[in-house]
């Protein structure tokens, strides 16, 4: 049967350069970062080049990249690990109503254990005010993590202007730490940690077609947290354990191949995302997009389609080989619709007939011209059997 | 657990689908819990069901549910249907597993809704 991968953003495929760089890594250069004999500095020289080659990706100094097992450690480190040490100052957390699971998870853990927290609205286009954020300040908040770009519908955030923000508070004497999560963002938008003006952000490597194991917390110099993971010297004291070399080595490759290719891939998946969205609003009808469509991922198109379930197109399409998926992917196989699509103020139907398409770099025209077939023909045939969109038969 | 090839076929080409014109037995039944629909319109003539149709709303196994419950009933004598279990329609479409025995219960609920509404002199 013929595949047609369109979950980008769940994860991408591991690109073959990037398998390349990582393979003497599992074989003869298997050393341990912390040994002191040659195999350990082989392996500590390939991890420090990757860390290189990951801060520049955002225009960070290497020394302020922590190496994790991936974008869900990153977010924890850091909301917990800073919360852990800003626990005296206050005891409020500024965020939004469309976080990462792993952020919305980490910040109700610590809710539960007596901080506060404001959830900023996202309105009918998912995407924060800077206005809200302003307001929602108090003089206990110690702590802003809003995400760079959505995962779900790929809304930018206005992480700059929060940045700012956050900067000229500090210059008033409060102490405000703020975290970005930009494990979508990376690789599809220029970062620049210095013009954001973010304390702290989270990457992933499994977005950027490099394997799944590792992510990265940038850390801004002289912001101060609590390891979650200790009994060991790696990553200066911010995170025990052994390095996984050879994803970090692959995590390194393929950030500079992602900033290096980054406009042309945003070119050629905007393109294929917007001839995919033009034709399927030609041709399917009560279809709806869910988010801004002029700030959002090149790469990323969310939409739902009225009087039927997600789950059920998603089935429907996997059968014909296509790959897609219903809120986040992480919520499949959970009975809630989807909380970003409802924070749009999107009613029950919408949030629960919403999918998400995410185009990769090597996806073709082609294969979107037999998606579009595949999907008329699923969407068609769901309806047919959909009590909300009734037709009347008459059998013998 | 992965979907059984009986149950792809039941959402590839749903049994039964749609809604009789001349049906004596209606029932739309929901989940209130996750929002699943089903509707169920039936022909019962002397005690038997002569022609039964679906429409259904939700995840997939409601869907498969329904079909292969439409399919089930036409021929069925409505004492027969009412004694129906949620494991010979789960057993119907391959299985369920236990996250999804509430589709397999919603289509025993529509089921016996229709049934016990029907204008059919029971």
């Amino acid at each position: 049967m013929r595949k047609v991968y369109l979950d980008h953003s769940a994860t991408t495929p591991v690109d073959p350069r990037v398998v390349a760089a990582m393979m003497p890594y599992l074989t003869d250069k298997f050393g341990n970062a912390s040994s002191v004999h040659s195999f350990g500095q082989e392996a500590r020289a390939a991890v420090d080049r990757a860390r290189r080659q990951v801060a520049t990706l955002i225009g960070a100094r290497a020394n302020e990249i922590v190496f994790t097992s991936g974008g869900t450690e990153a977010n924890n480190l850091a909301i917990r690990g800073v919360c852990a040490l800003g626990e005296s100052r206050g005891g409020h957390i500024v965020t939004s109503a469309i976080e990462h699971p792993s952020v919305r998870g980490a910040i109700e853990l610590l809710e539960k254990t007596g901080w506060e927290v404001t959830r900023l609205p996202v309105y009918d286009d998912g995407i924060v005010r800077l206005q809200d954020v302003r307001t929602a300040l108090r003089a206990g908040t110690v702590f802003i993590s809003v995400m760079m770009a959505n995962n779900e519908i790929g809304t930018i955030q206005p992480i700059a202007e929060i940045g700012t923000l956050v900067s000229e508070e500090r210059d008033r004497g409060r102490h405000l730490w703020f975290h970005t999560d930009a494990v979508q963002a990376a690789g599809r938008l220029p970062i620049d940690v210095a013009s954001l003006r973010c304390d702290l952000l989270s990457l992933s490597a499994h977005k950027l077609y490099a394997p799944k194991g590792a992510g990265a917390l940038y850390l801004r110099r002289g912001t101060r947290l609590a390891p979650q993971q200790v009994g060991g010297h790696q990553e200066r004291e911010r995170r025990a354990g052994t390095e996984s070399v050879p994803n970090i080595v692959a995590f390194g490759a393929a950030a500079e191949l992602a900033r290096n290719e980054m406009a042309e891939r945003n070119q050629h998946t905007r393109s294929l995302r917007d001839q995919f969205e033009n034709r399927v609003t030609a041709s399917i009808e009560n279809s709806v997009f869910n988010g801004d469509r002029e700030r959002r991922l090149p790469h990323l198109s969310n939409i739902s389609f009225r009087s039927i379930e997600g789950e059920g197109l998603l089935i429907h399409l996997d059968m014909q080989g296509v790959a897609v998926s219903t809120g986040s992917a992480c919520s499949s196989g959970t009975l809630e619709p989807s909380p970003v699509i409802r924070a749009l103020g999107r009613d029950e139907e919408l949030a629960r007939g919403a999918i998400r398409f995410s185009f990769g770099k090597d996806n073709t025209a082609e294969e979107i011209d037999y998606v579009l077939e595949v999907l008329r023909r699923a969407v068609e045939s769901l309806r047919k059997i959909s009590p909300l969109v009734r037709e009347t038969i008459t059998v013998g | 657990m992965p979907y059984s090839e009986v149950f792809k076929d039941h959402l590839r080409n749903p049994r039964n689908a749609g809604e009789l014109a001349d049906a004596n037995a209606l029932a739309e039944e929901t989940n209130p819990v996750c929002g699943d629909r089903l509707r169920l319109s039936l022909r019962i003539r002397d005690g038997r069901i002569e022609a039964g149709r679906f429409l259904a709303y939700g995840c997939p196994p409601t869907l498969a549910c329904g079909s292969a419950l439409a399919e089930m009933l036409e021929g069925m004598t409505t004492e027969d249907a009412m004694k129906l279990t949620r494991k010979e329609i789960a057993d119907a479409i391959g299985g369920l597993s236990t996250r999804k025995q509430h589709a397999a219960a919603l289509a025993i609920e529509t089921l016996h809704a229709a049934i016990i509404n029907s204008s059919q002199d029971k």
